[in-house]
């Protein structure tokens, strides 16, 4: 246990080494949602409700965002692929530790950090745009936002970690499969760009049934309150199936990547 | 001259071919994924303008042209001047000297040294793009001819903040963050910059000038933008030059070829 706490601490340590970087990151995140608010922001200048969003849900929806970005997208996980195709991974498949356990725990900083500076800025972009935002005060639906928050975690995780499983295969295309996935499909599908609503009903019900809403539209959706307490079991249904066939299909790549990884460069 | 450097600027765009035809996979999954992207941002545009009241009174058509301007300036952007994203390395490891030796401007081989070839994919279908949707608008003779004067103007400024990331490159050893920072300050001008308030509207059209670079050309093609605004476009994007070359030189003589 002591290993994983040393871990968290040097996670910690990296993570406020790099400041500029940290600074950065946070500060894409800002302009992006900056996009966000004022696209749908001018929109409601000429009209009520669009796509059954109104100023104070589409308000509550840029500021989620921030949030679930936090928590859900912040990850060290993107450095996996350059570990397995530098050979780096070597270092820690010879350490007695978990490489998962390790990625886990390296996310925790990340996170926290993340979290406690989106706070920050949230207070702030509050009082700067001073927006109409929607406040869900049922405790069911606070509850499952929690759940699907976790689901929604989880799913990121296994993608993050399936796109960055791809240089055991090709070692130099690691980041080009992460920008496909995690940089296109990740965020168009999972409503992090824009609600999915957007779409046409056959569009958004095909999209439903991949993993990508339930990263970021649906936590929204349910903290929205827009659903049924059906609708709300049936997403957390689909979320966790998906977690499931990603847990599964991590486990299987992820061993035979590793039956195939020869450690090139050490 | 001109000819000297044409010259020069194609054997690196060759040797930056053959660079990445020795990585089919990553060009395969990079090309694939800016496809999608562009699909991405053109169908998620139209299916919001088409089916609300438009973005400020701008109808759908007019709208993606925003979006189709943005796409062609940045992508013209990123193909001519993709050898800013290796730059640092040249300046921590010392290989900047080698740059500084060869009788061929340093600035130029900084800038320009390698064109990214998926770019160069991209390019024809996205300019077809633009002339499909601006055709839409029945633009006339001389809002064309402003909207190109204005792109390249644009151009110009694009390569102005470049040289301005390159100058503090060699004082900061910063490059790859400041080029991020300026890629997404760039995105905002995706929409008409109309839709952000001040002061944010004044910092994209001063500061980082993403209104003169992606609105101000978009709006040329409308008929929204008189030859003042086009003059005054055109004087800021020489002025921003004329600026960068002076940094660039004030930057020079601040390298210390410190790790060669």
């Amino acid at each position: 246990m002591d290993k994983y706490i040393s871990i968290l601490k040097i996670g910690f340590q990296q993570e406020l080494a790099y400041k500029l970087q940290f600074i950065i990151g946070r500060l894409r995140n800002i302009i992006q949602i900056l996009v966000f608010f004022f696209l749908w922001s001018s929109i409601f200048q000429t009209q009520d409700s669009v796509f059954g969003y109104t100023i104070s849900s589409i308000g509550a929806y840029t500021f989620l965002l921030i949030i679930i970005r936090s928590i859900v997208m912040s990850t060290k996980v993107n450095d996996v692929s350059g570990f397995v195709s530098s050979g780096e991974l070597s270092n820690y498949l010879l350490k007695p530790i978990n490489f998962f356990k390790y990625i886990i725990i390296k996310d925790i900083p990340v996170k926290l950090l993340n979290i406690g500076f989106s706070a920050v800025e949230l207070t702030l972009l509050f009082i700067i745009l001073k927006p109409n935002i929607y406040i869900q005060s049922d405790a069911t639906q606070l509850l499952f936002f929690i759940l699907s928050i976790i689901i929604a975690s989880f799913i990121f995780f296994c993608i993050l970690m399936l796109s960055n499983s791809f240089p055991f295969w090709v070692p130099e295309a690691g980041w080009g499969a992460q920008f496909l996935i995690v940089a296109i499909f990740v965020e168009f599908l999972s409503g992090a760009f824009f609600p999915i609503d957007v779409f046409p009903t056959t569009i958004q019900n095909f999209l439903k049934l991949t993993p990508f809403p339930y990263i970021v539209f649906i936590p929204i959706k349910t903290y929205l309150g827009n659903m049924t307490i059906y609708n709300n079991l049936q997403n957390m249904a689909i979320g966790l199936i998906w977690c499931f066939i990603l847990f599964l299909l991590l486990k299987k790549i992820w061993w035979k990547g590793l039956k195939v990884y020869e450690g090139v460069g050490r | 001259m001109i000819n000297y450097y044409l010259k020069i600027w194609l054997l690196m765009a060759k040797n930056s071919i053959y660079a990445w035809m020795s990585k089919k996979e990553t060009v395969a999954i990079f090309l694939f994924g800016k496809m999608v992207r562009y699909i991405f941002y053109f169908g998620f545009l139209y299916f919001l303008v088409s089916k609300s009241n438009g973005i400020l009174g701008f109808s759908a058509n007019q709208a993606l042209f925003f979006t189709a301007t943005y796409t062609l300036v940045d992508t013209l952007g990123q193909f001519f001047f993709r050898s800013v994203y290796t730059f640092r390395q040249f300046v921590v490891t010392g290989d900047f000297d080698l740059v500084l030796t060869r009788p061929i401007n340093a600035l130029f081989r900084s800038v320009a040294g390698g064109p990214d070839p998926i770019d160069l994919i991209t390019i024809p279908p996205i300019i077809a793009v633009v002339v499909y949707i601006g055709s839409l608008l029945n633009p006339t003779l001389i809002g064309v001819v402003y909207y190109l004067i204005l792109v390249i103007n644009a151009l110009m400024i694009s390569l102005s903040v470049h040289i301005f990331i390159l100058g503090t490159g060699i004082i900061t050893l910063t490059v790859d963050q400041l080029v991020i920072i300026f890629r997404d300050f760039s995105s905002m001008g995706r929409f008409p910059i109309d839709i952000y308030k001040e002061p944010l509207k004044s910092v994209l059209t001063f500061v980082v000038p993403v209104g003169i670079m992606f609105t101000i050309p978009a709006k040329a093609i409308l008929g929204l933008v008189s030859p003042i605004g086009v003059l005054s476009s055109v004087v800021f994007g020489i002025a921003l030059f004329i600026l960068s070359l002076k940094y660039w030189q004030f930057a020079l003589k601040k390298y210390t070829s410190a790790s060669s």
